[in-house]
Parts: structure tokens; C-alpha cells; sequence
């Protein structure tokens, strides 16, 4: 039976905690009293993923079989989520692999040949060859690519089409090949509350008219959080979406969720507890410090990139989008929730090298804001750990790095609009048309691979609660003009960093570290 | 004591020094393949020690240090040189415990190839037999190739009987084992015939074997060529074989020599032709059958 997560209280004998620091680690030794909030075990996976997932498929939820649904001569659609999820991509077979074999095994059985599949990406980048077959495996990949497997074009005119305005007059559109289809059948892998449900094809298989109904200020404003659907406005917004797709195209949803078994054997310290680690993590450890100091930043990076989570399949939901949805979210509770009690004047959180949008890139400066404010924050229930004012301390040593065919629109996001303000009702108001809108971003966005024009606002915008609710955000470790930049404080130690916080919360102030990832969602009391 | 106070770097840059003399030291003071002086006295008869079957290289830190290395230089090397095609890594995938992977061999690029050609999951766990009488001549050598690749010391000559259970030993403990039953490299890139010592593992242990044949991996780098040349290279994997009951060794061995040898002339895969529906069908790794009793 895997434990649950934990909160332990640092007391003389508690060992260092573990800080992610970019592409490097740290131990830090923190103050008596802290606490340290630790994620769950990973939950045994499920011993034949592809027995369940026959039997899903067999015994949907509120849905009739899929075999039932398949028929021949229909135009059949199969669309699922890109490399965003999950993080570090899952060691080969993804998830999204085995269902979609068994589907298309399904497709073949009726003799349908009207067979698409698309990769959602929303207004993500488009994937490598490489990375898009180690999403759907070599079998599905020399089958149907390139011309029956591709990645969904937000900005393609003649693609996408205008379903319709909801109830709030949140504009809707869809992939014109999904509009137009039979039935269509989305392959999910929800990795974090956030993913999944009517979120999937609102916005997987959206253009940018349709995401920035729910993809803005006011919303994610709105969002407490937006790790956690009931109060998350930015959910809401999708739903009401969701239904009128679904009025529009019938949809089939197969969601699937995994453990958060995040890193492989060689990184096990990063997965263990610190007082459960060996004389093997503690090697391992050293080793690795030794050499994320020395070596330079592009070789880390490749190594840590080349790492392959062994994520084990813990549920498979399909059929009726709500039904199932409800179910994959207990999966995926089940998995990080982890019971805190009270908030704390100080939460302190590593930053990974890897969030959604920095597959196989550095990541930027604005996605260190978007991982560590927006993204790490909002792991929580009923409220933020962190008190309103208290501080928040990163770790990252965000550097100016950008990738500048993932990313281009982040480096003028950067210079020109940050150097300009740093209030995202603002930056949302005087920029983000123009960005959206600008022909040669556009332009990357559809026949290269870079993230779409608006795509830097989205990320700042993560992470606008958490600016609007701490009282500093100090960065331990970084670049100091880029943290400055950024709008944040700057500390090089996190003695500094603590008794720079006091000077906000006063003194004696409560600790919590956050001991992410693995992933986890803290219900505050 | 010196006037002059001693910079940080001083002491440990003392003792780095120190330690590399030593190592240089060593490496030059024995000469492993160098004719024995005639001053020094003979060697007495005595019962050779039973050769070590490199253990050290199986366990941590060296698997991650090997993980390392194959990540970042043997896949990547491999990958730009040859750029392999892969067929059948499907049945990898379904394996449920160790197999035996059996493969022609042609030419030193063929251990590599095969790693490569595995799932990272199935690689993490692979023994390599590689000839005791040639890679661990020079025990440095067998070492670092070890550390490398995973290999342990196979004797390809009489009286095997002791190898073949340090062999089957692995295969109990979990490990999958890539042999080349051929023995040795062919002279001129055919496929020779198959020593019995597969079927004998197999039947003993219970184990499946999976057919490999590796095609353009001669043309390479073969026998007497030390450095690689680029080239197209196919590796095709077949369905795993077990030895049926009341089958013998040999029998056995034959059969496996015959499924490589379909895996060598069977026609390419159907990946660009028919619908897709024909292509799915075509590639659907159960349909794949060779030669009688597969």
C-alpha cells in the first residue's frame, strides 16, 4: 500500500530537503519548525493496461460501447493531447498509444476508412516527427502519417470553423475536420486536475478565437484555483464551451491517468523523501550536483530531457464527458492530494527544469514566472498554502535563455513588453492582439514549431493569482537584472532569501516547502 | 612551513595530481600483452581460477553510469551513423519476462545495433555474451566494454558447460541475454550456422528466443575493419520462439537458425503500400510467422 503524503515538521535531526533548481539541485537546510509537505507514493499502477482499456472501452460510462458507435462508411475522427502532458514525457508506450491502437483495432474490425487523427495542440507548437511518434508509437506513426496523422493548425482559415457563442458569449470554435465528423474520439492523459473534461476539445481543438474566451485576466483571476475545476472560472468557461461542441459533433472521451512515478531509476532521489534516501541517492545526488555544476547549461539539458518518467497507467475512463471526467479527477486526487493544515507566511518551492511548454527547450525567464507562480502556486484546494501578503521563494537560475524556434514570441514578449509593464491587466489590454495577430509569428506557429503569438501572455497570465496574492516573490539563485525584469526579487542564498521575506511578514515567520515534483495537490485547511 | 599562505585550490589540486600519477603509474607498469621476460620464472600449473563473470557491471552505480554513456554516446553515435530501421520492437514490448536475443553477427557494430533496437526499458536490462578468448584477453579492455555494453565473458570454446550456467544464472535473475550463436563474426557477411548452445539455454531455463536479424551491419564495419563506415542498416525482430516439450537442443537451435534466416529474405513490410487498413493489418506484429513449428 504506497503512502500518502505527508507533512513533517523540521526538527535537529530532519535532513536537508531537496530544492529543484533548474536543470540542477540543491539541499537546503531549512529553519527549525518548517514544514516540509511531501507528495503520495506512487499508486501501484494497473497490472494490464490493455485488458483495462478493452474493458473500458467495452463498459463506457452513461455512453453506449464504442463498437456500438462505429459503423461503416462513417467519417471517424480521433483526436489526443500533445507532448504538453505528461512531464517528463512518459517512457515508451505512452498511454495515449495503447488506446489509440485499440480504437483504430476497433476502426478496422468495422472496415471504417474514413479514419483522422489529430493532435490537439491548441495553441502549443507543433511536435517533431520524433516526438509525435513517441506519443503514438512506431505502429500508428508509419501507418497514417503523414496524411491521416497531423497536428491541428489554430490559425488555418479554411480548418477551423465558428460553432457558436455561449449562454456568455464566449465564441466557440472547432477543427473543421472534427466539426464534420461522425463521431469523434478523444484520447486524454490527465495528469493534474487542470486537464481533461470539456477543457480537452475547447481548447485542444480550438483556434485563438476560442481560447481567449477563457485564456485571460479576468478569468484566471477568477480561478482559485484553476488546479481545482468546482472554483476554477477558466473551467467553467470551458464547459459552458464544451456543451455546445458536443450539441455540435458527437464526441466519445477516453481518459486515462497515471501515478506521478516521475523520474527514472537514476534520478530516484528526486522521487524518494529525503529521510528515506540511501547511500546510493546520496551518491547519486552528489554526482549529479557535481555535474550540473560544472557542466554548461546546454549539455545538462540534454541530459535531463533524455529522461523518460516510468509513469505507470492508474485508471482508464471512457464514454460520457462529465461521467467520466468526475471519475478521472478521484484517479487523479487520489494520486496528490495531500491534507495541510493552515496557511504559512512563506512557501518555498524548487523550480524543475520542465513545465508544459519547454519540451526539449530551456526554460525562459517568463516560464519560470508561469512554472513556479502560476503553475507550482495553484497546486491547492479551498486555499493557497501561502497566506495572502506572505512570500513565495523560488528557486531557478533564470537565466536569459530562449529558444528561438520554440519560443520566439516570448524574446519580444521579454524585451518589449515587460520592459514596459509588468500588470497583466495591462500587458493583456495595450499587447496581446497585436502579438496574435502578427503575420510572421503566425507564420512560426504553423509551419515551424513555435508556440503561437499569444502564447507568452497565457503564461504570464498563469501566474497573475499568485502575483496578485503574495506579497513578494523572491527568486533564489537567478540572474539578478532578469528576476528584476520579471518584476521579482532576488536573493543568492535562501538564508537571504528568508530574511529578505521577513521583512515583509515580520519576523519569526511560519515555513512550508513544497517538496515538488513528483506532483501534488495540497487540500489547506 | 611555507612563507607564503596556501591558495584553496592548493590541497586538493595536490592530491588530483597525485592520484592521476598514480593511475599512470599502474597503466604503464603492467603491459597485458607483452611477451613475458625471460628473467621472471614460469608460471606454475595451477587450476586456473574460475573467470569472473563481471557482477560489478550489473549493479548500481554502473547501470546508471552505463545508462549515461548509452544515452549519450552509444544511441546517438549509433543513430547518426547508421540511422537503423527498426521492425518488430513490438514483440519487445510484449515480453513478459527475460528473453534470448539470438542474431546473426557480422560485424562489431552488430552488439550496438541490437541495443539500440531494444526498448529502453528491455535495453536497462540486457547481458551481453561477448567471447571470453577475445574481448577479455586484456582484462582493461573487457572492462570498459563491459561498462559500455553490459557484457560478460562467454567461452566459445570446449568445456562450456560452466559458462552456459553462469549464463542461465542471469537469465533467472531477470537479465535478457543477447547472443550471437554463430560464435564468431561471418568472413563475409552470410549467416553461418547456429552452435547449440542457445537451444541449450533455452531449454534449460525456459526462456524465449527471439529471433534478430541484422542486415547492412557487414557493410559497415566488417572483420578487420576497425572504424565504422555510414551506412543503411535494417534490424528486424521476429515473434519469440520456446522450445516445445520433447524437442532437443539441437532441433531447437535449427529452428531458431531458420527463423533468422526468414527474418533475412522476407519480403520488406508493406509500410507504403494498400490502404491504411492493409498497412495496419500488415504490421500487426502477431501476424508475422516464419518457417514451420514458429
Amino acid at each position: 500500500m504506497p503512502r500518502p503524503g505527508a507533512v513533517i515538521e523540521v526538527d535537529r535531526n530532519t535532513p536537508p530537503a531537496l530544492f529543484h533548481f533548474g536543470e540542477g539541485v540543491r539541499l537546503e537546510k531549512l529553519p527549525l519548525g518548517a514544514r516540509i509537505v511531501y507528495p503520495p507514493d506512487p499508486l501501484e499502477p494497473i497490472a494490464h493496461p490493455e485488458r483495462a482499456i478493452k474493458r473500458a472501452l467495452a463498459r463506457p460510462l452513461e455512453d453506449d460501447p464504442l463498437k456500438a458507435l462505429l459503423r461503416r462508411g462513417m467519417k471517424l475522427t480521433i483526436a489526443f493531447d500533445d507532448l504538453s502532458l505528461p512531464l517528463p514525457p512518459m517512457a515508451a508506450p505512452d498511454v495515449r498509444q495503447l488506446v489509440m491502437e485499440e480504437v483504430i483495432d476497433m476502426a478496422v474490425e468495422v472496415g471504417i476508412e474514413d479514419l483522422h487523427i489529430i493532435a490537439a495542440l491548441g495553441l502549443h507548437r507543433r511536435m517533431t516527427e520524433d516526438e509525435l511518434r513517441h506519443i503514438v508509437g512506431d505502429r500508428i506513426f508509419s501507418t497514417f502519417y503523414p496524411d491521416r496523422l497531423y497536428q491541428h493548425d489554430g490559425e488555418d482559415p479554411e480548418n477551423n470553423v465558428y460553432v457558436g457563442k455561449t449562454a456568455h458569449g464566449e465564441e466557440v470554435t472547432l477543427n473543421r475536420r472534427a466539426a464534420e465528423s461522425d463521431l469523434v474520439i478523444y484520447v486524454n492523459l490527465t495528469l493534474v486536475p487542470m486537464d481533461g473534461g470539456h477543457k480537452s476539445m475547447s481548447t485542444g481543438l480550438a483556434s485563438y478565437r476560442g481560447i481567449r474566451a477563457h485564456h485571460n485576466v479576468k478569468t484566471l483571476l477568477g480561478s482559485r484555483s484553476y488546479m481545482n475545476p468546482p472554483d476554477s472560472a477558466l473551467h467553467h468557461s470551458c464547459i459552458r464551451q464544451g456543451q455546445l461542441i458536443e450539441d455540435t459533433v458527437r464526441v466519445f472521451h477516453i481518459e486515462t491517468t497515471v501515478n506521478n512515478h516521475a523520474f527514472p531509476a537514476i534520478a530516484n532521489f528526486m522521487q524518494k523523501r529525503e529521510t528515506d534516501w540511501t547511500a546510493q541517492d546520496q551518491a547519486m545526488f552528489l554526482a549529479t550536483k557535481q555535474m550540473t555544476d560544472l557542466a554548461p547549461p546546454a549539455f545538462k539539458r540534454n541530459v535531463f530531457h533524455a529522461m523518460r518518467a516510468p509513469y505507470g497507467l492508474t485508471a482508464v475512463h471512457a464514454g460520457q464527458v462529465d461521467a467520466v471526467h468526475d471519475k478521472t479527477l478521484d484517479a487523479v486526487n487520489r494520486q496528490i492530494a495531500v491534507h495541510v493544515e493552515g496557511q504559512t507566511d512563506i512557501v518555498t518551492i524548487g523550480v524543475p527544469y520542465l513545465g508544459p511548454y519547454n519540451v526539449n527547450a530551456p526554460m525562459n525567464p517568463v516560464l519560470v514566472l508561469c512554472m513556479g507562480a502560476g503553475y507550482l502556486f495553484n497546486f491547492y484546494r479551498n486555499k493557497p498554502v501561502l497566506r495572502k501578503g506572505g512570500v513565495l521563494i523560488l528557486t531557478h537560475p533564470c537565466r536569459y535563455e530562449f529558444d528561438a524556434v520554440q519560443h520566439p514570441s516570448y524574446i519580444d514578449f521579454y524585451d518589449e513588453v515587460l520592459a514596459d509593464t509588468k500588470d497583466p491587466a495591462e500587458i493583456e489590454q495595450k499587447y496581446e492582439l497585436r502579438f496574435a495577430e502578427d503575420p510572421w509569428f503566425r507564420q512560426l506557429y504553423r509551419k515551424s514549431h513555435a508556440y503561437h503569438g499569444a502564447h507568452p501572455f497565457y503564461a504570464l497570465y498563469w501566474a497573475a493569482h499568485a502575483m496578485d496574492h503574495a506579497g513578494d516573490i523572491i527568486v533564489v539563485g537567478g540572474d539578478r537584472e532578469v528576476v528584476h525584469h520579471l518584476g521579482l526579487k532576488c536573493a543568492t542564498t535562501l538564508e537571504d532569501a528568508l530574511e529578505m521575506a521577513e521583512q515583509t511578514v515580520g519576523r519569526y515567520p511560519s515555513v512550508t516547502h513544497l517538496r515538488t515534483p513528483p506532483i501534488m495537490l495540497c487540500e489547506v485547511d | 612551513m611555507p612563507w607564503y599562505s596556501a591558495g584553496p585550490l592548493t590541497g586538493p589540486a595536490g592530491a588530483a595530481r597525485q592520484a592521476l600519477d598514480d593511475v599512470m603509474r599502474v597503466r604503464r607498469g603492467w603491459r597485458w600483452n607483452a611477451p613475458r621476460p625471460h628473467t621472471w620464472p614460469e608460471q606454475g600449473a595451477v587450476v586456473p581460477a574460475p573467470p569472473s563473470d563481471l557482477g560489478w557491471a550489473r549493479v548500481e552505480p554502473v547501470r546508471s553510469v552505463r545508462w549515461l554513456i548509452q544515452r549519450l554516446l552509444l544511441m546517438p553515435f549509433t543513430e547518426a551513423m547508421v540511422h537503423p530501421k527498426v521492425e518488430g520492437r513490438g514483440w519487445v514490448r510484449e515480453l513478459k519476462r527475460p528473453a534470448i536475443f539470438a542474431a546473426n553477427h557480422s560485424s562489431h557494430a552488430d552488439t550496438s545495433l541490437i541495443l539500440y533496437s531494444l526498448t529502453d526499458e528491455a535495453r536497462d536490462r540486457t547481458v551481453v555474451a561477448a567471447a571470453a578468448d577475445y574481448w577479455f584477453k586484456h582484462p582493461v579492455l573487457g572492462n570498459i566494454v563491459s561498462l559500455f555494453l553490459n557484457t560478460f565473458p562467454f567461452s566459445r570454446t570446449g568445456g562450456a558447460q560452466g559458462q552456459l550456467h553462469s549464463s542461465s544464472e542471469l537469465l533467472k535473475s531477470g537479465w535478457n541475454l543477447v547472443l550471437f550463436p554463430e560464435g564468431s563474426r561471418s568472413p563475409d557477411g552470410r549467416i553461418q550456422e547456429f552452435k547449440p548452445g542457445v537451444g541449450f539455454l533455452a531449454k534449460e531455463t525456459g526462456t524465449p528466443v527471439v529471433p534478430v536479424h541484422i542486415q547492412g551491419a557487414f557493410q559497415v564495419m566488417p572483420r578487420h575493419q576497425r572504424l565504422p563506415l555510414p551506412g543503411p542498416v535494417r534490424v528486424r525482430m521476429g515473434k519469440p520462439m520456446s522450445p516445445a516439450s520433447k524437442e532437443g537442443t539441437r532441433e531447437f537451435t535449427a529452428r531458431v537458425e531458420k527463423a533468422v534466416r526468414t527474418l533475412a529474405t522476407k519480403p520488406e513490410q508493406p509500410d507504403v503500400q494498400g490502404t491504411w487498413i492493409e498497412r495496419w493489418r500488415a504490421s500487426k506484429p502477431r501476424e508475422l510467422r516464419y518457417g514451420d513449428g514458429g
